[in-house]
């Protein structure tokens, strides 16, 4: 077996031998989730799923009088470290046309924290634009 | 629905945009990681070369650090209507794995997330990081 290419040393997996690709364990980031702030401008809130075993997540942002449906989009999880399969994080892009929008989230505790990558791609003159918000499980 | 927002925060407040242009030299400098001890990245330049906003990243390794070399970067401000950078997006593809920066600064430190894809077949988990830095 050759050697495992690295970048840094986080790459470096301990054990010896073969290495089975294992599915990572979706269930900790499924659920729907609730914007902790009621007043927030930005994601109001999410629905993740496992859906034979990929991550599907659908978003709604704030809106009035409702919120705005964003669709389903499919998310790549991520864990937390390379010889570990218990999903803590994922990503996920929507291009909606007018905008580009990278959904960075990860898991700190049972508090899910999504930050939202904007690039406008309308010549609106919008500027682009980083926005955290953090979400529970009610 | 209008068509060009899906959130309030897409929406101007009355005044004129001003071209979509974000300035990240707020963020020029050299970041250290808090972490004296850390596998992932150890030291970040960030700057413009040639009107291009960069970033080059150096990480953890033995004897010496890898050099990731330096790409080009996107900025972000904190809403449509800012134009001083506070965060920034860039993606490294190595071949074999690809890593994604997703950053941002706050009361003068950066914080570094990481999304690390494994594209060799060799059975590692894909990981998040998440790391703090300082000038």
């Amino acid at each position: 077996m050759p050697p495992l290419q690295i970048s840094r040393t986080r790459d470096l997996i301990e054990e010896a031998g073969p290495r089975p690709i294992r599915p990572v364990d979706l269930s900790p980031l499924t659920g729907t989730w609730v914007n902790f702030d009621t007043a927030s401008t930005g994601i109001h809130h999410l629905e993740i799923a496992d859906r034979n075993d990929r991550l599907i997540v659908r978003i709604w942002g704030t809106g009035r009088p409702d919120p705005h449906d964003w669709g389903e989009a499919v998310a790549e999880p991520f864990t937390d470290g390379v010889g570990l399969h218990a999903a803590v994080a994922f990503r996920a892009v929507y291009d909606l046309g007018f905008a580009r929008v990278m959904i960075a989230c990860y898991l700190n505790k049972r508090l899910l924290v999504v930050d939202a990558y904007t690039v406008f791609q309308d010549g609106s003159g919008r500027s682009p634009y980083f926005q955290r918000d953090h979400f529970y499980i009610p | 629905m209008d068509v060009s927002s899906v959130r309030l925060e897409d929406r101007l407040a009355g005044e004129t945009p001003g071209g979509g242009q974000v300035d990240p030299s707020p963020m020029f400098g050299t970041w250290h990681n808090t972490d004296k001890k850390t596998g992932g990245i150890v030291r970040m330049v960030l700057a413009e070369r040639n009107g291009v906003f960069t970033v080059h990243a150096w990480a953890a390794g033995s004897p010496d650090l890898y050099d990731w070399g330096e790409i080009a970067a996107t900025a972000h401000a904190a809403n449509v209507q800012s134009h001083e950078g506070m965060a920034f997006s860039a993606v490294y593809d190595f071949d074999f794995v690809e890593t994604i920066l997703a950053a941002y600064t706050k009361s003068g430190i950066l914080v570094l997330d990481t999304f690390n894809t494994f594209k060799d077949g060799s059975g590692r988990s894909n990981y998040f990081t998440r790391e703090f830095f300082h000038r």
